[in-house]
């Protein structure tokens, strides 16, 4: 990894504390988030926010499994955060396809179409797990080890290749739009 | 069966069907694929006007699709169950989007997950796959475990006994 000069590490110490996250749930894992959301975990105590459109957001949560539809729109949503963009994991099903893993249209593994930076184990994980693993987030982000979004700029061609072996094409053809 | 039904059952005699029944408020007619659509029209006119699901399934050691229709009745809360049988090689079969509008798109799902031919709605577009390159999923004969491998791949796991060993003791974190 390329060292970071003082000026962006004092901004990813900034970043870290101030996370926005993209308000788009996929799959079971919605449900743990609004327990996280709101009183009783309460994650804006640690800076962290629902957003509702992807150029303003930092994080997106993949909550659960991915089938080829939903992982169309997903590319499509990544691609229009701006840098610096996090990925985290939700749930057995985005590391290695849990209970979906023989499913005909839903992914086993996402790292292999876009970058992630933390998975979060479980099927479904608690809101302490997820409050942890934002933690290891932050912390990771203040050392300048989340560095998904350089890497997805990097092998881009990978990238781009497995979404096409296992998608088709990624461009979106909807059915009410055309 | 409450009387109404065993009314309407006797007014269907003339099809010929066979009746079972499943449960106090719920009948089942399995009838010949020709007559469907005119017992269907009988039971709409009888109170039966509300299509709650139709579906296909897939007997693949009678070389068989069945279509079932649900219609259940607002007025006395009874359940109608039709059933036919179609041939599995040629699957065809007639719409009834004239009877109920929203047939279509049980229609059109069925035409994507079993790849019966609806005669007459010609709006076959696939509802919930995108791009979809093999044979209807939901026959028996697909194997999705096959489709998987080949289409996503896997994460290898390799087995480190000595990192598991210090997770499990907590001294790192898996
Ligand atoms: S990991 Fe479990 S809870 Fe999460 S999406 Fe998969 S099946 Fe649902």
């Amino acid at each position: 990894m390329k060292e970071r000069t003082i000026w962006e590490q004092i901004a990813d110490s900034f970043r870290s504390r101030s996370i926005w996250m993209l308000h788009y749930c996929t799959g079971c894992g919605a449900m743990e988030l609004p327990p996280t959301m709101t009183a009783r975990f309460d994650m804006e105590r640690f800076g962290i926010t629902p957003m509702a459109t992807p150029r303003q957001a930092d994080i997106m949560l993949i909550t659960g499994y991915l089938n080829t539809k939903t992982l169309r729109r997903v590319i499509y949503t990544y691609e229009q955060m701006a840098d610096p963009k996090y990925v985290v994991g939700f749930g057995s099903c985005t590391i290695n396809g849990g209970i979906y893993f023989d499913s005909y249209s839903t992914i086993n593994r996402l790292d292999y179409y876009i970058p992630v930076d933390v998975y979060i184990a479980g099927c479904m994980p608690r809101p302490e797990a997820i409050l942890e693993a934002f933690n290891y987030l932050m912390e990771k982000i203040r050392k300048g080890e989340a560095d998904g979004w350089k890497r997805y700029k990097e092998n881009y061609d990978w990238y781009k290749q497995n979404q096409i072996r296992s998608l088709g094409e990624v461009y979106v053809h909807d059915e009410f739009h055309e | 069966m409450t009387s109404s039904m065993s009314n309407l059952v006797k007014i269907l005699e003339g099809f010929n069907p066979f009746v079972e029944e499943i449960d106090e408020k719920e009948v089942k007619i399995t009838i010949s694929s020709d007559k469907v659509v005119a017992v269907l029209e009988t039971l709409k006119s009888n109170g039966y006007s509300h299509l709650s699901l139709m579906t296909c399934i897939d007997w693949i050691d009678d070389n068989q699709l069945e279509l079932v229709y649900i219609l259940f009745s607002w007025k006395n809360g009874g359940k109608f169950l039709v059933s036919t049988r179609i041939d599995r090689n040629d699957p065809k079969f007639v719409t009834v989007k004239e009877l109920w509008p929203v047939a279509r798109f049980y229609e059109r799902e069925i035409h994507e997950f079993f790849g019966v031919e609806f005669e007459g709605n010609d709006d076959m577009k696939p509802l919930f796959l995108e791009l979809w390159d093999e044979k209807p999923p939901l026959r028996k004969d697909f194997d999705p475990r096959d489709y998987s491998r080949k289409k996503f791949p896997d994460r290898k796991y390799e087995k480190d006994v000595i990192k598991e060993a210090k997770i499990f003791r907590g001294e790192i974190n898996g």
